[in-house]
């Protein structure tokens, strides 16, 4: 089915009802790499609209652009019939009535309900405005009423429940737009961005009633998710985007999942050979981790061994992205244990996991990966300072040829230890930090998202890395939701839902489909 | 490995190891501390040259200082770990106090009393680093309280009085002056300066702080002892002030509760200012000498042409305001540099 076909299928509805959100044509580079190639987004009044895709399939830089975090380089937006120019300033589309939610929901824990709305009711008004406390109180009392929310507009936002607070952030946005709404514009747009990847499941329900209450009202809502049973349960029309274009729209009743999976993904991919692993699984695997409890993930048992990648995904919020700061110790497991080289460790330490040739590369690179502001040389070394430390001297000179070494193998551009780690671009920060610790000899590399943020260039060259590492013995977990990585990378993969492990794929049979369907399969209920 | 070796940049005429070392970048605003201090001598020997090119004035100026320096050096061990410690100058008090309470009213040997003085304030940072690292507080408003508690110590031990007449042997220890007519206490800030550089520069507890200072993630994630090492620089710190009060005992051979207290804003001035200088955007201790001395000739010239008492806190107190600016003017223009260079290497 072409896009054409789908939207003369669905124009019956847009010839009764204007959309009170139009985009058109909008586009956003970074650094000359398009993230968005002119997108088209129509949201209706009385409607909740899906927006789904992949990771770097520009949701989050549509969003963004809309909330004012970036300026977009072409294209045109609509808001209740009126045309706005980018830039939108930094309160975004907010003053032309777009209210947001997003995926942090922004509420301060120490802070009252009655305090979050009426912040941000006060919007541009001047500093010295007084709060009237009793009218704030009355109109947050009524909009809970309204919506028939059980919550005490004194309450504080850490005596909420997740689902609680997810809700009062929903009403806070709605509550913004009445007060700046003149009297002729009719019906709210806001838009939600993964607003349930942090709830407990079987509250997801409260909000989209809440959802399906204001579409009720005759307002648009755009709901940004990666959960397709969320988009076919509460959205009447669902956009896709791939890659940042627009993939097709569709009304959601008459959709099935795998219609959507087939646009998320486009094409079906070929697959990519990725040479034969020679996994040591006959002998003690390197790293084994039993009962690991962490704050989403529950009693998880794995095992890694030698010469093999294990890939681990799942949907963003499932638990998958903890999975190595559990294991190097990085984040404190609440229960469970640790096997490396036979020796048992209940409480996990990155110092210790370093002295067992455990080491992590974390998906932060700017906050925990490099210092930005010291050179590569500094940030290089700074495994090697107690073992080339000779007496209590640092041997600068051989830390300075070894990084230069290292620097030159890895093609890291500029091959110069001097050089500042925050002036070099991702790829060249992720294979200086790859060359560090892979000069440390490691028997367990741990990665999280390896290649965010990384070019295409530097990311084969990192994937190449990390073979030739296996291939010597070593094994690596690799936590991911970038399916093409996991197929070009992984001898087995491990899908986690909801903190377990839900199914493991693994040889020939990884593919972006059969990744796609075990991720976003049904919930064992 | 044999892909990547394909592309090894030699062949692309990539500076190969030796060349890319000589290749620094030239930074003209590391020494620019050092040439406004050289232009406020060269004025004030012009302007007043009976009394400011003097032997007596120079040597009064370096021993002066002493007491200073040495309770800076000790305040940025914190600092290039990324804390704040404000309780270094009523540590430097208790230490003064101690040592004229113990020797001069309970009649101890003095150097039993400077001992007992240095393991009080070394006690001083032990409390400040337990409440830092254990319940993960902000050191500045833990060192701010620790601060007035300690200041409240020196006014219980003391009495609110001075005490003077402290063992001529630690004056002597202190003041005596074995070259150039300079005290003593001179050498030691400078000896100090020499251990603190080669522990900021040469040892993996160094690069460690710097890491720590950096980013407290980057350092846990890279197996450093992040809570031991606050903990610790904390504990040096007031160790250090332990050491600059006992000398600040000695100079005056007598202790007051207070007069320690108007250390606290020139030590964080000098600092600040010395991490405008060799080192940009690092606290560094040959920084802070330059610093220490920049600032006191500022002020001694001042007042030798005249100037009241006041400019001495205008003196400090706007140094370390600029001293703060400028390390943030001079890193951005330095960035922009680097960044430049950079990118013409890709």
């Amino acid at each position: 089915m072409t896009n054409a076909e789908q939207s003369e299928h669905t124009d019956d509805l847009a010839v009764t009802t204007a959309p009170l959100l139009e985009i058109s044509g909008l586009a956003k580079a970074f650094n000359g790499v398009p993230a968005l190639r002119g997108v088209d987004l129509a949201v209706r009044p009385g409607e909740v609209h899906g927006l789904l895709g992949a990771n770097g399939s520009g949701k989050s830089t549509l969003i963004k652009i809309l909330a004012g975090f970036h300026d977009a380089d072409g294209g045109r937006v609509t808001v209740h019939g009126t045309s706005v120019q980018s830039p939108f300033g930094a309160r975004g589309l907010r003053d032309h009535g777009l209210g947001f939610v997003h995926q942090d929901l922004g509420l301060a824990s120490e802070a009252s309900v009655v305090e979050h709305v009426a912040l941000d009711g006060a919007g541009q008004a001047r500093g010295g405005r007084r709060v009237d406390w009793k009218a704030e109180r009355l109109r947050v009392r009524s909009l809970l009423e309204r919506f028939e929310i059980d919550v005490d507009a004194d309450a504080k936002i850490d005596t909420l429940t997740p689902v609680q607070r997810a809700m009062v952030a929903v009403v806070r946005a709605v509550g913004s737009q009445e007060l700046t709404a003149d009297g002729a514009r009719k019906g709210q747009i806001l838009i939600l961005d993964e607003p349930t990847v942090f709830l407990p499941r079987h509250e997801v329900a409260l909000l989209f009633r809440l959802l399906r209450r204001l579409r009720d009202q005759g307002d648009a809502v755009l709901l940004v998710s990666h959960d397709l049973d969320e988009i076919l349960d509460v959205t009447d029309r669902v956009t896709v985007f791939r890659n940042g274009e627009l993939a097709g729209t569709r009304e959601t009743a008459g959709s099935t999942r795998d219609d959507l999976v087939q646009l998320i993904l486009g094409a079906s991919n070929e697959h990519v050979p990725r040479g034969a692993a020679i996994v040591r699984d006959d002998r003690a695997p390197l790293l084994s981790a039993r009962g690991i409890t962490g704050t989403r993930i529950r009693d998880l048992d794995l095992d890694l061994f030698a010469g093999e990648v294990v890939g681990v995904t799942g949907l963003a919020g499932s638990g998958f992205e903890e999975l190595p700061d559990l294991f190097y110790g990085s984040t404190q497991a609440s229960a469970g244990t640790v096997t490396v080289a036979g020796e048992t460790v209940r409480k996990v330490k990155p110092s210790a996991s370093m002295k067992q040739g455990v080491v992590l590369i974390p998906a932060d690179r700017k906050a925990q990966g490099g210092a930005a502001a010291l050179n590569l040389l500094e940030n290089m070394s700074l495994p090697f300072l107690a073992q080339r430390a000779k007496g209590f001297r640092i041997g600068w000179s051989e830390l300075e040829t070894q990084a230069q070494a290292t620097c030159e193998r890895l093609n890291v551009l500029p091959p110069n230890p001097r050089a500042e780690f925050g002036h070099l671009s991702g790829g060249n920060q992720q294979k200086a930090l790859l060359g560090k610790w892979l000069d440390t000899a490691p028997q367990v590399m741990l990665l999280n998202e390896p290649t965010q943020g990384v070019d295409i260039g530097a990311r084969r060259e990192i994937f190449k890395l990390i073979r030739s590492a296996v291939a010597e013995g070593m094994t690596v977990l690799c936590a991911t939701s970038d399916y093409e990585q996991l197929v070009e990378m992984a001898d087995r993969v491990v899908v986690i839902s909801d903190g377990t492990i839900q199914s493991e794929i693994s040889g020939d049979d990884i593919t972006k489909d059969a990744l796609a369907s075990a991720v976003y399969a049904e919930e064992a209920s | 490995m044999s892909v990547i070796d394909k592309t090894t940049p030699n062949d692309a005429g990539s500076p190969s190891p030796r060349s890319a070392r000589r290749t620094k970048v030239a930074e003209p605003e590391r020494f620019a501390l050092l040439g406004v201090w050289l232009v406020l001598i060269i004025a004030f020997s012009v302007i007043v040259p009976e009394t400011f090119p003097t032997s007596a004035n120079v040597s009064n100026m370096l021993g002066s200082q002493a007491v200073l320096l040495i309770l800076a050096l000790g305040l940025i061990i914190p600092l290039r770990a990324g804390d704040y410690d404000l309780s270094v100058a009523a540590t430097l008090n208790l230490g003064a106090i101690v040592v004229a309470v113990l020797n001069v009213q309970q009649g101890w040997n003095i150097w039993m009393a400077v001992v007992a003085a240095l393991v009080a304030c070394t006690l001083v940072g032990v409390v400040n680093g337990l409440i830092i690292t254990v319940f993960d507080i902000d050191p500045f408003i833990v060192t701010l309280g620790v601060s007035t508690v300690v200041q409240g110590l020196v006014y219980l031990i003391s009495g609110s009085v001075t005490v003077s007449g402290i063992d001529r042997d630690l004056s002597d220890a202190v003041l005596t002056q074995p070259a150039f007519s300079i005290p003593v206490d001179f050498y030691y800030a400078v000896g100090l300066c020499v251990v603190v550089w080669y522990v900021f520069e040469h040892t993996a507890f160094g690069q460690r702080l710097l890491f720590t200072g950096q980013s407290h993630d980057v350092a846990r994630l890279n197996g450093v002892n992040v809570a031991g090492l606050r903990r610790t620089s904390l504990i040096a710190s007031a160790f250090i002030a332990g050491l600059a009060g006992v000398v600040f005992a000695g100079t005056t051979a007598s202790a007051d509760p207070v007069s320690g207290a108007s250390f606290l804003l020139p030590a964080f001035a000098a600092c600040f200012l010395g991490s405008t200088v060799l080192k940009i955007g690092r606290f560094n201790p040959w920084g802070t000498l330059i610093a220490v001395y920049f600032l006191v000739t500022g002020i001694t010239g001042l007042q030798l042409m005249g100037a009241q008492q006041y400019v001495q806190q205008l003196f400090y107190g706007g140094a370390l305001v600029i001293a703060v600016v400028m390390s943030k003017l001079v890193r951005a223009r330095g960035e922009r540099r680097r960044r430049a260079l950079a990118a013409t290497a890709v």
